[in-house]
């Protein structure tokens, strides 16, 4: 692997089994002239939570695209499991920042879509769709509609269907932004529990610092475009974390350091995203 | 996990209060109709009592001519049920046709819109003829079934066309990257994600085609050529200048109208029940 020069105040811990990464990626990405990525560089190991963070517009929708395989990168690739992404023989899930349940499907038609796309036997998606579906504390709520229920609840159809099926990778883009604290806070440890039952591969992206050194295993701070790692830490701290804990803090306050110098240096430029 | 099973116990209502109140509803709403039918009949009658015209008659009378012609049949000897059921065939057919050609092609140009912007110098002026307009070549090029389901279709294509391909823009990309995410096939996401949300726009496009359909057999049958047909029943009936026929057949092309119409409510009211009520 190219190490790149980075700006790792905390030097991430080396791979120490240099186990097979489940994802790799290495891409290029520009529209037209406007380049988004440049050489972006990372792997991301199996069942590993990583957390991304940037500042905003720093290309991580883009690079969520890349990765579910519905964008090709400009050059470069996205391997898993050492192959090209490739949606229709990779399973992956996606939790999307915007509600994006499917308003004439049922809650449990909705958790099935991607087994059903998947063409799972019947009987499978039955029982896969009833395993999660006290793990999301959705019993009881099957058989409604999406208008029918809360924007929390159906954030949680939307993460159920992206567990629900066996995913080799889950990506998750801002899934709690758009809730309130409470509800955030009790998505996020519902996503840990899930997660924790039935280890899966997620990069997680989020502009929630707190959120970021809370859930991920490791952290990877994007600088803004042509976006590069600016830094990369391994979280050590044991499960369930406690956010007052004063090494959780000193290391939400070292990524806000970072995220703050790049913020600074890109306040000329924020105004064309 | 305790909140969650708390909000369950919250929110889910007991389904049997639930289909109470619905059953309710519907028969208040039966109800209503029901007295705004009798006040209308009873003000027509009263009308008639105080104007007392051979050329306006009464709900009374209207109903002794429909069952003097549902019996009897009319003075050429046609029954009553021939001359619905001809109108009926003949809006039917071109109906069916008008569908099968409007929703996928508008479907088509949805998905397609340079097709659309392509052609609709040819395409659009159409919409513009209006199917009447069309009956003195339909008269000179077909006849029988034929003349007529191709003037229903003239008159029933457009709306469903129109509100198909209006629809499709209404397909949200969010929906579509799910389906895509998963693998989904151009086959999957049209079959799952663009009918289902364009759906209510066919049928809503159905229910205006219903109506220019009616609209369009009716002066299609006025312009003669057939024996059978409730315009034709209607215009027999004006060369002897006898009214309560006439109304009885404008009061059958309503009725069947709106039969039609509520079949296809019922029908809408069954395929969009994920929908919510728009309150203002």
């Amino acid at each position: 692997m190219n190490e790149t020069i980075r700006d790792i105040a905390k030097p991430a811990r080396p791979d120490e089994k240099r186990a097979e990464p489940k994802v790799s990626v290495d891409v290029s990405h520009q529209f037209g002239t406007y380049v988004v990525h440049d050489r972006l560089q990372f792997s991301v190991r199996e069942n590993e939570f990583l957390c991304i963070c940037g500042p905003s517009g720093c290309g991580k929708t883009t690079l969520l695209d890349m990765l579910a395989g519905i964008l090709k990168p400009s050059r470069g690739s996205i391997l898993i499991d050492r192959k090209p992404v490739d949606p229709k023989r990779d399973n992956i899930s996606f939790v999307f920042q915007e509600p994006s349940t499917l308003p004439w499907l049922t809650v449990r038609d909705n958790i099935a879509t991607g087994l059903r796309i998947k063409r799972a036997p019947a009987a499978l998606i039955r029982q896969k769709v009833e395993d999660i579906i006290d793990l999301v504390g959705l019993r009881g709520f099957e058989k409604y509609y999406p208008h029918q229920i809360s924007g929390g609840m159906k954030q949680r159809v939307a993460i159920a269907r992206a567990f629900a099926t066996d995913a080799d990778l889950i990506l998750m883009d801002e899934p709690f932004v758009s809730l309130d604290q409470p509800t955030r806070e009790r998505m996020q440890r519902e996503v840990l529990e899930i997660w924790e039952h039935r280890r899966r591969t997620i990069i997680f992206v989020t502009h929630n610092l707190e959120e970021a050194v809370f859930l991920g295993d490791r952290i990877i701070i994007l600088s803004r475009k042509p976006a590069r790692i600016a830094a990369e830490y391994e979280v050590s701290l044991a499960r369930p974390r406690n956010p007052l804990a004063s090494d959780f803090t000193a290391l939400r306050a070292q990524c806000a350091r970072v995220l703050h110098e790049l913020q600074g240096a890109s306040s000329a430029t924020d105004a064309n995203q | 996990m305790t909140e969650t099973s708390n909000l369950i116990a919250e929110l889910a209502p007991g389904s049997g209060t639930e289909k109470r109140t619905k059953l309710s509803a519907v028969l208040l709403s039966v109800a209503w109709n029901a007295v705004v039918l009798g006040i209308a009949l009873g003000a027509w009658q009263l009308l008639t009592v105080i104007i007392h015209s051979p050329f306006f008659p009464g709900p009374l009378a209207i109903v002794s001519s429909f069952l003097n012609l549902a019996v009897h049949g009319d003075t050429f000897g046609h029954s009553l049920w021939e001359h619905s059921w001809a109108s009926i065939e003949r809006v039917l057919v071109g109906f069916a046709f008008a569908c099968v050609a409007g929703v996928p092609l508008g479907l088509l140009m949805g998905l397609n819109p340079r097709l659309y912007n392509y052609t609709r110098v040819v395409l659009e002026p159409f919409r513009f003829i209006p199917p009447i307009a069309w009956i003195p070549l339909a008269i000179i090029f077909f006849s029988g079934l034929t003349r007529f389901a191709f003037l229903i279709f003239i008159g029933a294509f457009f709306p469903v066309f129109t509100t198909t391909f209006v629809g499709v823009a209404r397909v949200e990309p969010i929906h579509r990257k799910v389906a895509m995410v998963y693998g989904a096939s151009k086959r999957w996401i049209l079959l799952h994600v663009i009918v289902p949300t364009v759906l209510p726009d066919i049928l809503g496009g159905m229910r205006v085609a219903l109506g220019a359909a009616w609209l369009t057999i009716v002066a299609a049958e006025l312009a003669g050529g057939i024996s059978v047909g409730l315009g034709r029943m209607m215009t027999n009936y004006a060369e002897l200048v006898q009214i309560p026929p006439i109304i009885v057949g404008m009061l059958l092309i309503g009725a069947i109208g709106f039969l039609m119409n509520e079949a296809l409510l019922v029908a809408e009211r069954y395929l969009f029940r994920w929908r919510w009520q728009v309150e203002l």
